[in-house]
């Protein structure tokens, strides 16, 4: 090889890299696209040719959304109910998973696998009686009823368990011979050990919670009680044919995901390759 | 360490109690009343009566059923293969990156998939627009007919297969990043020395050191794309639904639109059968693979 | 077999320079010994030679043929990594017969050479299992065995024996010996333990911080360090460094030391003044009777053929003597010590060499 074949492996090495960043770029167009052109004003949104920045910069559509329609309302729904389902899920299943990782107890075995087996039923089946039962309850329109059907996530408590299973035995020994109790071994010990992953499953929930699509949409017939990923599909008279109030309006929903993406990146993909590691 | 069994099964009991209250009464009575309610005639509230098998009967008869049974296949077909190579792909791309470059080119990539699948809904439904969309500028530099691709019922399912695996991608690419990093540097090297081009270290090298993990790439995605929802009942909305559905969407639209409960209940436990059935065949196949060395 | 030969050679991470315009020759069939501590390039520099590195500056030329600009594969050398590498998915054949593949080389060819190099290597009753199944000698044997049917210039070691356990890295630095001596190629081996690179070396490149700092065969040296780095390098326990006043030269120099004891060493220094002696621990013995100094023992190792003190003189200055194996010497025992200046160093108080008998 002489200097210049080096050089064109090197170029072809350069090549890889620049088509790879162009595909990200083609790739994230359409979310910078859907922004853009909710900073347009309407007229200008449905110009025959390409305009990659707006003509006029406005945030109408933005203010319209949140002083003339009840996405102020959908998002308290939306936080209200992803918090619930956060909170309920992890700590329920980091209770349980202590007691099944740490304790002895009758039908202990069969819980586990019950639980297991659970992973390969899909909820989307349940829908039919889930919206009996919260109907049958009389939690249908309630956060509640939003909040229920949705803490079915054998992920998290599996991922606990797995988690406090590798604790070392020593600190349970120290602390049984210090006369604690399970509760504070589990609250003293063992949560504070695994303060990670309990960040990153509770990230994780919140946003899987706050994207949550079908069962709020089937929950929930009220436009106030509606959380913001289903209002937005669902309200057309207050924004009509207009794209990019709809756009403005669904930036606004998508916006808080994916800030807590950006600012917790590393948690969010350390609960997604834990989440695939137990399915594996 | 010796126990104390009396208390410290009453403590777990406690620990347990909540989780195990609400997965009975949100999991498990829920499958129960399904089954339950697959073999009566019954709106989706109030009181059925008992009809034995003919839910279940009607099914091979039942023209909606056969569209959204093939419908999920082909939707399957279309989104999982292609979903994990492309994955695959923009994985190997990012692994060669490092640093600040590799984590803006991943947020990238990856972003989507944080997305509410409105959201996702509505960016692509302005992106695809007839009218006004983006999109249709393709067609135009093509020198084709411009296309309502979400009314078209020959494009609508690709259509949707393709946002699917843009919005999904970024999980697959997360398991395969994570595969690739597992491979140690020095075997590349060995190979370099070995006079391998890049196409031999792909196939002979990379790719089976990497199987396991396409394989669990190609076992969720399955799994995941068999329940499917969302975007496809999203995009048809002033479509055409019943050309467009799937086994979920054809659930719903029985127990929500025709208020039949019982028969939704019907397809349901089909389609859960389906998914434990394919599931179990995807873990007995890995386990197989996996010992033929 | 080949000559390799580096000129000029340097290479930079960024702004940290890791190589320095360092230059040797290796001959053809000569077993040459990188020697360094961590840190020091001597795998940077071994990795320049295989094509794992690029070289900023400077030429590199294996058997003739100027190669600083090849691809790795190219080069007509072979690598043995220090973990091995060896590709787990496939079979020890397969492992072996991947690079010849990739050359397009008949398969009769290819199975010739992967059964001689069994053959050699003992290594026949392995050659359809996976890495997974071996024992660590035993993937080692593979990764060498990969690289004999490549029948390259130069072979490359980097580290091989630091994965094996004590007994095993004795045994196998016997038959990498002998391996040497068979195949008579060119071999270049980096290490950081001296010994190893002691009995193995026809010579050693002795690097620290991105420099060489002497090449020469083993016992040159041991026996005469070029740099006060080389001497504390080489050999185990390291040399003591006394420092002492010096007065007179030539015959008549008398060197004081720390405790005031006055001992005559016939060394030629250019002027009195302070000094740094260096002296090797079997150099310094304990004898009954009156030594040039007297010192209390502070800890006695018991070797089996030697034994060694750690002596603590008057003023606080520290020196690693040695006695018979059959040593009484017991920690808190006075002690008399007998210098043997027949090797000794003297250098100035910067290290700067200005003596070596």
């Amino acid at each position: 090889m002489t200097p210049e074949t080096a050089r064109r492996v090197n170029l072809a090495g350069a090549a890889i890299t620049t088509f790879t960043v162009f595909c990200a770029i083609v790739w994230a167009f359409p979310i910078y696209w859907g922004i853009v052109s909710s900073l347009k004003p309407e007229d200008e949104v449905v110009r025959p040719y390409i305009e990659l920045w707006p003509d006029t910069l406005t945030f109408q559509h933005y203010w319209f959304a949140l002083t003339q329609t009840q996405i102020g309302t959908w998002y308290i729904n939306s936080i209200a109910t992803a918090v619930g389902v956060t909170i309920l899920t992890v700590s329920t299943s980091m209770f349980a998973g202590y007691a099944i990782s740490q304790l002895r107890f009758p039908f202990r075995k069969p819980l586990y696998w019950l639980i297991l087996a659970s992973f390969m039923v899909p909820t989307q089946v349940l829908i039919v009686n889930h919206f009996v039962l919260m109907a049958n309850m009389g939690l249908l329109n309630t956060w509640a009823g939003i909040i229920l059907p949705q803490l079915i996530h054998p992920v998290v408590i599996i991922v606990y368990k797995q988690f406090f299973d590798q604790v070392p035995k020593d600190f349970r020994e120290a602390a049984v011979m210090d006369n604690a109790s399970e509760f504070s071994i589990l609250l003293k010990v063992y949560m504070p050990m695994n303060w990670g992953v309990t960040t990153a499953l509770s990230i994780v929930t919140f946003i899987w919670s706050w994207n949550a699509f079908l069962w709020p949409f089937l929950a929930v017939t009220k436009t106030e009680m509606m959380t913001i990923t289903v209002g937005i599909t669902q309200v057309n008279d207050a924004f009509g044919v207009y794209y990019a109030r709809q756009l403005s309006a669904a930036v606004l929903a998508g916006f808080p995901v994916a800030l807590a993406y950006l600012l917790f990146q590393r948690r969010v993909t350390q609960a997604i390759t834990l989440s695939a590691g137990i399915k594996g | 360490m010796i126990r104390n069994t009396r208390k410290e099964t009453l403590v777990a009991f406690v620990l347990i109690a909540p989780f195990v209250a609400i997965y009975g009464l949100i999991f498990i009575y829920p499958t129960i009343d399904m089954f339950i309610l697959s073999f009566q005639d019954a709106p989706l509230i109030g009181e059925g009566t008992w009809v034995g098998w003919e839910n279940y009967t009607r099914l091979p008869r039942d023209r909606r059923f056969d569209t959204a049974f093939w419908n999920t296949a082909y939707f399957v077909a279309l989104s999982v293969v292609p979903g994990t190579l492309v994955a695959l792909f923009i994985a190997l791309g990012i692994s060669r990156l490092s640093g600040r470059l590799q984590a803006l080119v991943l947020a990238l990539f990856f972003l989507p998939y944080i997305l509410p699948v409105s959201v996702v809904y509505r960016i692509w439904d302005w992106t695809l627009n007839f009218q006004f969309g983006i999109g249709m500028h393709l067609f135009d530099w093509m020198g084709i007919d411009r296309v309502p691709i979400f009314k078209m019922t020959g494009w609508f399912m690709p259509a949707v297969a393709f946002v699917t695996v843009w919005w999904t991608a970024g999980f697959s690419i997360l398991l395969f990043l994570a595969g690739l990093r597992a491979i140690p540097q020095e075997i590349y090297e060995a190979s370099s020395l070995d006079n391998a081009s890049r196409w031999t270290t792909f196939t002979k090298i990379t790719w089976p050191l990497l199987w396991p993990v396409t394989a669990l790439v190609l076992t969720i995605q399955l799994i995941l794309q068999l329940k499917i929802f969302d975007q496809v009942y999203l995009f048809s909305v002033g479509g055409r639904p019943n050309d467009n559905l799937v086994m979920v969407y054809y659930i719903f639209q029985r127990a929500f639109v025709n208020n039949d409960g019982g028969r939704a209940a019907a397809i349901a436990v089909v389609l859960f059968v389906i998914v434990i059935i394919v599931s179990v065949l995807n873990f007995q196949l890995m386990r197989f693979a996996e010992r033929r060395p | 077999m080949a000559e390799i030969t580096l000129n000029n050679v340097s290479k930079s991470f960024g702004a940290v320079t890791v190589i320095d315009n360092v230059s040797l020759t290796v001959g053809a069939g000569e077993l040459v010994v990188f020697l360094g501590p961590s840190g020091s390039g001597k795998s940077t520099l071994l990795r320049m030679i295989a094509g794992l590195e690029t070289i900023d500056s400077g030429t590199l030329t294996i058997g003739g043929k100027e190669s600083q600009n090849l691809a790795p594969g190219q080069r007509n050398v072979a690598m043995v990594f220090q973990n091995y590498a060896l590709y787990p998915h496939m079979t020890v054949r397969e492992n072996m017969a991947f690079g010849l593949k990739n050359i397009r080389m008949p398969a009769s060819e290819i199975d010739k050479r992967v059964n001689d190099a069994a053959r050699i290597l003992e290594m026949d009753a392995l050659l359809d299992r996976r890495p997974s199944q071996l024992s660590g000698g035993q993937r080692q044997r593979v990764a060498i065995g990969r690289a004999i049917v490549k029948e390259p210039a130069a072979f490359l070691f980097d580290e091989p024996l630091s994965n094996l356990d004590a007994a095993l890295r004795v045994r196998t630095r016997v038959e990498l010996s002998e391996l040497h001596q068979r195949m008579k190629s060119t071999m270049i081996y980096v290490t950081h333990d001296q010994t190893e690179a002691m009995t193995l070396g026809d010579r050693i490149v002795i690097l620290n911080n991105c420099k060489i700092e002497q090449i020469g065969t083993p016992m040159e040296v041991y026996t005469y360090p070029a740099a006060c780095f080389v001497a504390g390098f080489i050999g185990s326990p390291a040399m003591n460094f006394l420092k002492v006043q010096m007065s007179g030269s030539g015959e008549k120099a008398v060197a004081t030391l720390g405790d005031g004891s006055r001992v005559a060493i016939p060394v030629a220094v250019p002027e009195a003044g302070r000094y740094e002696l260096g002296i090797r621990p079997e150099a310094v013995r304990v004898t009954d009777g009156s030594g040039d100094t007297t010192g209390d023992a502070r800890v006695v190792e018991h070797l089996g053929d030697r034994t060694l003190v750690y002596v603590i003189l008057k003023d606080g200055t520290q020196i690693t003597a040695q006695d018979t194996g059959r040593s009484t010497v017991a920690p808190g025992d006075r002690l008399a010590l007998l210098f043997d200046w027949s090797h000794l160093r003297v250098c100035d108080e910067l290290c700067r060499d200005c003596h070596v008998q």
